[in-house]
């Protein structure tokens, strides 16, 4: 328990990772190839980015049927009310992430999940950081082909009359679900509503319920030298 | 199509006449298609990042920001270049480090001598 | 020592955007039959192999960006029209239950994948 909050030893090892990793970055920047002061300023965009801005976005949709039409219609253009500029940091977005959103509608008759089964693909300017489960070969082997199994496994048991659709992001587009608002929620305003929109629902690995306002726990592993939180 | 990351064979080196169009395949297969392979159910985690590897995603992003490449060259050289073996060897992060390394290398941005001698360097301050 | 003039022509649009009109006339359009062609793989692509000689339909028309394929050594050229194709699972999976046989997945494919079916 004491350990957790550990400052980092004067003297350390440093692993064959962070040695190349030092190795790299600092001969990128000897070299031209980038500079010290776009590194901290991508670094703060990397630190800035959560799924706050998709979970109102999915808050709003639900309030305002307009808003709701453009969020299907043109992405980007509706992350821009919550406060996203696909465009950021760079002037033309971020180099992985490209400047194409898409909102996959959930439905009574369709129940939509991402996956990027040929890496991570991820919409992180709105959404935040991919999980690592996300990541895994596991993931990616199997929501593809058995997702029904895999979506159990999340607690998810989507009845026979509701269609699955993997929404397999393999190319520049980038996706994220609007699940469908749940019971329970009349009368909510958008703060409210956003609270129970979780990364996992935006995902679709989770449905949001009225008394849930975080991510199924899991594990976590915990990092040797963890990031430094501003 | 459920070939796994692993191409076995009784003989190193194979006569072509030995090879077909299966095996050609299989060869040529890219690691990183991996939808549809059968695995097993596993507890799914979350995992605390380690600085080491916000900054490499960090440098990735920034080499392409800059123009040293766009990321479906680095998706390449780090899903598909690094062979099926390294592919699932490697943790995650790895593979987006090597394969900054290897661009800057392989664009000659650096020569290898260059980056063996700073990792040199990087490692003699911890000693 | 060639570098990406990816800055100079996306600024203020984006990418794919900053390849819009450079394609031509999309081949396909929604609704669409499609299958998708068995390609070589040689050293690098993004069509899962798991869509190979599958039979889907054009779901949506998305945007002109160079295909993988090229863009993979920065050869961006010649974009292409790119289109999300959807797909029963059933037709996808031999073992795809019979219970669920509007299970869909969609996954997006640049038209040199694509013939009508």
């Amino acid at each position: 328990m004491a350990e957790k909050h550990k400052a980092a030893p004067m003297v350390e090892e440093v692993s064959d990772f962070e040695a190349l990793e030092m190795a790299v970055r600092e001969l990128a920047i000897e070299k031209g190839l980038f500079t010290a002061d776009d590194h901290r300023r991508f670094t703060e965009f990397a630190h800035s980015i959560g799924s706050l801005p998709a979970a109102r976005l999915v808050a709003k949709a639900w309030l305002d049927p307009e808003f709701k039409k453009l969020a299907l219609e043109d992405g980007v253009k509706a992350s821009l009310e919550v406060g996203i500029d696909w465009l950021n940091p760079t002037g033309f977005g971020t180099p992985s992430d490209y400047t194409d959103l898409r909102v996959l509608e959930d439905t009574p008759k369709v129940k939509h999940v991402v996956v990027c089964s040929l890496c991570s693909c991820y919409p992180r300017p709105i959404l935040g950081h991919s999980p690592e489960w996300y990541r895994t070969p596991n993931y990616r082997r199997r929501i593809v082909r058995w997702p029904r199994q895999v979506l159990a496994e999340f607690g998810l048991q989507i009845p026979e009359d509701v269609d699955v659709r993997v929404e397999d992001s393999n190319q520049k587009c980038r996706f994220m679900v609007m699940p469908m608002r749940p019971e329970g929620t009349e009368g909510w305003t958008e703060e409210q509503l956003a609270e129970i929109v979780t990364r996992d629902c935006m995902i679709g690995v989770a449905l949001p319920r009225p008394d849930v306002k975080a991510n199924a726990k899991r594990p976590v592993h915990k990092a040797i030298h963890p990031v430094e939180h501003h | 199509m459920s070939s796994r990351n692993t191409l076995k064979q009784p003989k190193d080196a194979p006569y072509p006449d030995t090879f077909d169009h299966a095996r050609f395949r299989e060869c040529m297969r890219t690691p990183h298609d991996v939808g549809g392979e059968e695995d097993v159910p596993m507890q799914y985690e979350e995992k605390e990042e380690e600085q080491w590897e916000l900054n490499t995603y960090v440098t990735c992003e920034c080499l392409a920001w800059r123009g040293a490449w766009n990321a479906e060259e680095r998706r390449r050289r780090q899903n598909v270049d690094m062979g099926n073996s390294l592919y699932l060897a490697l943790p995650y992060y790895g593979r987006w480090l090597l394969s900054a390394a290897r661009i800057m290398v392989d664009k000659q941005y650096v020569t290898l001598t260059e980056l063996i001698n700073k990792m040199d360097e990087v490692k003699k301050r911890y000693e | 020592m060639s570098k990406s003039h990816h800055a100079e022509k996306a600024t203020g649009k984006g990418d794919p955007q900053m390849f819009k009109g450079e394609a031509g006339p999309a081949k396909f359009k929604v609704g669409d039959r499609v299958r998708i062609k068995d390609l070589p793989d040689l050293f690098y692509t993004r069509s899962q192999v798991y869509t190979r000689g599958a039979l889907g339909e054009v779901a949506v028309v998305t945007h002109e960006s160079p295909a993988p394929e090229d863009e993979a050594w920065d050869n961006v050229d010649k974009p292409e029209w790119f289109y999300i194709v959807r797909f029963r699972q059933k037709d996808l999976w031999p073992e795809y239950p019979d219970a669920y046989a509007n299970d869909t997945l969609q996954t997006e494919l640049s038209e040199r994948w694509l013939e009508l079916a």
